[in-house]
């Protein structure tokens, strides 16, 4: 396995005179989470669609399990597994029923009740698509994306409208396929998603990646440091000084109510600036120390937010 | 295979789940069908209950093809189900051959279940040709959802569909014939029709049921049915879309026009050949002669010399089914239209063993006059057989409605009528009434002057009509054709000749049923009231075996079991 699972190199792809995707360039490891993240029409479903066959990319190289996906179409999607954003079944349709019919296609499949039962959607065998609750309709859909025992799956957006409560149970469940070596792309909006399921994260923004890493390293290579905000119940009298931490920045607002610390060894800062608080008799608002997160990386790298 | 295999399966669970279609597959055509079958009273005849069932096919056919597998599509993309199918490694070729498929196994039954309706609630007999009738059906339902397949690749959303589908669907429905009869129609309709598909899938329907046609006959309209089948299946493959976000240009709805074009040809062919309207007519004439009529309460002449005094006989498929002596039982319960005959007499279609047509100008118009004077068979005599066949299959094809022709060898046969014009014409044999309505215009007045100017000499008349009284087996021939004698009534004079050289009436009508169909070779099947006989009856007012000259007096005239409408046998021909 020397060659990387998936390879993108360049990719574009242009809708007419819409540029969805702007040249992109990434490689997925055998055995690896990765995670697309960006806000809605960023590109990522487009990026994800190309590499899984279904759509013709403008230009660039792909490479996906050793396939090129716009040639090897069919060879390519009997080898990987697809959880579409927004798809549906017939209302009357059975669980194994639907297992059975999308199990048709593909020339190696693994048993399906016994996927049903992994996905603990047994005793829903014979239920009919329209009784499932949000939750089971996604289990089913990773069931039968998982149908012809994948290397590779692609989960676009499994969480998306669902409730807090259920997207835990999806994160197990993609926690599970991690331990059991699968590769995994996801495509999320939600930071927290990315963060604890990806090793690795791709965040996009208007059709190019702007930042690629682990979660861990883009944070760091981002901020390198910690943020503490002390806010007093005065302003500042005029005459005082701000101390010096070691390796601490500071800016004081206008106002003089809210002091911003940049810190590198923020436990230490912490300490400097509460002793000097102390001494100098000042009031405290409020303190509070501010880890930074991958909101805080897209926030950083592309000035809006992600939930826009 | 697999995929097809159990796409096909589980398309078929989903649709048996599917109340809405169980409904509009099995529930609504019975609707119709009983519908229909009161409308057009089905209990009158086998024929009737033909006509029904097929036109309840039809609708079922048009149905399942548009409302289908069409509609079918369009909402499964639109709910984004075939987004699904899209990822696994396939075509579109497993969904739309189980979409066509399904259909066709939903379909069939529920034709079968119809056919059977027919055969025990209304007398239909079993198809003659079941399997002919089994190939079409199966083709036309699998053209006509194709036809639905395509109309789902070009529209963008349900709202677009439904309209058209309409648009493919009603004129469907109502230029087949299913709806209206298509020989009814305007002539530029009627033309129309030949370029609508259904109006041939009705037309092949009809020709198997009512007159068994083979494939042999239908293969033109099973020929473009297949190949609307095979070009709609093709471009639905080659326009599918698996998501509603995928859209098609307008010019795209130019694709159905495609997978229509085998019935531009074919219409384009029938238009110009009117072949197929022709068979229309021909079918519409089957249904005519299919009804049951019963005619009490006459006297009826039985052809061999019988006569029953008071008595009825029913009329059931173009045969005469049964003879009552005295009272007939209810028309309701026989389910026949009843005819009053109380005064009248039935006889046998009379029969003129010698007549030669050619000998006039407008042979069409000859021929149609003996029907329209009850004589429901004629011995060509005289005439070019290169003449006389065409006309004799065309009759035998029920594309012309006029007597039946004979060409068989020369016979002896009375001949009085042509003798009487040659040797003694007289002027009032021009007045008579039934001459008068069939003489063509402007005929009887160029003859008028000449006929007075013959001259008479009664002489061989009279010894011709010795010899005729003399010998027993006496044919009526009245040798029309010849000068002054008008094609169609010569029989009647020739019986009132018979008459006047001393048969009894009834020997002399004798001489022109019973006798001249033994004398033709058809005795076993015309020239007698008798059950299994071809249903050619003469009903006439008065009793002619006390005045002959009664035969002229027509009541009614019944050919192969329909009811004439007298007038219109004059209609020209295209």
């Amino acid at each position: 396995m020397s060659e990387p699972c998936i390879q993108v190199s360049s990719l574009k792809k242009n809708y007419g005179q819409m540029e969805a995707v702007r040249g992109i360039d990434f490689t997925v490891e055998h055995g690896e989470v990765f995670g697309l993240l960006g806000p809605n029409g960023a590109g990522k479903t487009t990026t994800v669609e190309i590499l899984e066959g279904l759509r013709p990319r403008s230009s660039g190289s792909v490479r996906v399990l050793g396939f090129d996906p716009a040639a090897d179409t069919r060879a390519l999607k009997e080898r990987i597994g697809v959880c579409l954003q927004a798809t549906n079944l017939p209302d009357k349709i059975k669980l194994h029923e639907a297992m059975r019919l999308f199990g048709s296609f593909y020339q190696k499949t693994v048993d399906a009740d016994e996927l049903l039962k992994r996905l603990q959607l047994s005793e829903k065998r014979n239920a009919i698509y329209s009784s499932l609750s949000g939750g089971q309709k996604q289990r089913l859909a990773l069931a039968m994306a998982m149908i012809n025992d994948p290397q590779l799956i692609f989960l676009d957006e499994p969480t998306t409208g669902l409730d807090p409560q259920v997207r835990l149970e999806i994160h197990k469940l993609i926690l599970e396929l991690r331990d059991k070596k699968r590769t995994i792309v996801l495509t999320t909006h939600y930071i927290e998603e990315a963060e604890r399921l990806c090793d690795r994260v791709a965040i996009i923004d208007q059709g190019r990646i702007i930042a690629i890493g682990a979660p861990r390293d883009l944070i760091a290579n981002t901020f390198g440091a910690s943020r503490i905000e002390i806010r007093f119940a005065q302003p500042l009298p005029a005459d005082e000084t701000i101390p010096h931490s070691d390796g601490a920045k500071t800016i004081l607002s206008d106002d003089r109510t809210l002091l911003n610390i940049t810190a590198e060894k923020p436990a230490r800062a912490i300490v400097d600036f509460a002793k000097w608080v102390d001494q100098r008799g000042l009031e405290l608002a409020d303190i509070q120390l501010k880890h930074p997160t991958l909101e805080a990386v897209f926030l950083e790298l592309t000035g809006r937010s992600l939930r826009d | 295979m697999k995929p097809y295999l159990t796409n096909i399966a589980i398309t078929l669970r989903l649709m048996a789940r599917d109340r809405m279609a169980m409904f509009f597959g099995y529930i609504f055509p019975l609707i119709f069908f009983f519908l229909f079958a009161q409308m057009y009273e089905a209990g009158q005849g086998g024929g009737v209950a033909k006509q029904v069932v097929t036109s309840v096919l039809i609708f079922g056919v048009l149905g399942n093809g548009f409302f289908g597998a069409g509609m079918r599509a369009v909402s499964d993309r639109e709910q984004n189900i075939l987004r699904r199918f899209k990822v696994a490694p396939t075509t579109a070729a497993p969904l739309l051959v189980s979409w066509l498929v399904t259909g066709w196994i939903n379909y069939i039954p529920s034709a079968l279940f119809l056919i059977s309706i027919g055969h025990f609630a209304y007398q239909m007999p079993w198809p003659e040709r079941p399997f002919t009738l089994f190939i079409f059906m199966t083709v036309a339902v699998l053209a006509f959802r194709a036809l639905g397949l395509i109309i789902a690749s070009v529209v963008n959303g349900m709202q677009e569909s439904q309209i058209l589908i309409q648009l493919f669907y009603l004129p469907m429905l109502f230029l087949s014939g299913a709806t209206f009869p298509i020989s009814a129609m305007p002539q530029w309709l009627q033309i129309v029709a030949q370029f609508i598909p259904s109006a041939h899938l009705f037309d092949g329907l009809q020709g198997i049921l009512l007159r068994q046609e083979g494939l042999d006959t239908q293969w033109k309209s099973l020929l473009a049915l297949f190949l609307t089948l095979i070009t709609g299946m093709f471009i639905s493959v080659k326009l599918f879309r698996w998501e509603k976000e995928e859209k098609v240009k307008a010019s795209a709805k130019l694709w159905v026009v495609a997978a229509l074009a085998p019935f531009l040809i074919l219409g384009v062919y029938q238009a110009y050949s009117k072949e197929s309207i022709n068979h229309a007519k021909v079918l519409q004439r089957e249904l005519r002669r299919s009804r049951t009529i019963l005619i009490r309460e006459a006297r009826l002449f039985i052809g061999d010399g019988r006569v029953v005094e008071r008595g009825a006989l029913l009329v059931r498929d173009g045969k005469i089914a049964q003879i009552f002596e005295g009272d007939a039982p209810d028309a309701k319960s026989l389910n026949a239209e009843p005819i009053e005959g109380s005064g009248k007499t039935l006889l046998p279609g009379l029969i003129d063993a010698k007549v030669q047509l050619t000998a006039s100008k407008d042979i069409n118009w000859s021929h149609s006059a003996y029907l329209f004077s009850g004589v429901t068979a004629i011995r060509s005599s005289g005439d070019r057989s290169s003449v006389i066949l065409p006309l004799i299959e065309k009759v035998a094809k029920g594309e012309r409605l006029a007597s039946e022709i004979f060409l068989v060898a020369e016979m002896p046969v009375t001949g009085l009528t042509a003798l009487e014009a040659s040797v003694a014409p007289k002027p009032e044999l021009l007045e008579r009434s039934l001459v008068q309505q069939v003489a063509p215009k402007g005929l009887l007045d160029q003859l008028r002057p000449l006929l007075a100017k013959a001259p008479v000499d009664e002489a061989p008349l009279k010894t011709r009509m010795q010899t005729i009284a003399a010998a027993s087996n006496n044919v009526a021939g009245s040798g029309s054709g010849q000068q002054f004698v008008i094609h169609g009534p010569g029989i009647h004079r020739e019986l009132a000749l018979l008459v006047q050289a001393g048969l009894t009436p009834g020997e002399a009508l004798q001489a022109a049923t019973g006798r001249a169909a033994a004398a033709l070779g058809a005795a076993n099947r015309i020239g007698m009231l008798k059950p299994g006989m071809e249903a050619n009856l003469l009903l006439v007012d008065g009793n002619p075996l006390r005045d002959i000259t009664a035969t002229e007096r027509i009541s009614m005239i019944v050919f192969r079991g329909e009811r004439l409408a007298r007038a219109d046998l004059f209609e020209p021909e295209e």
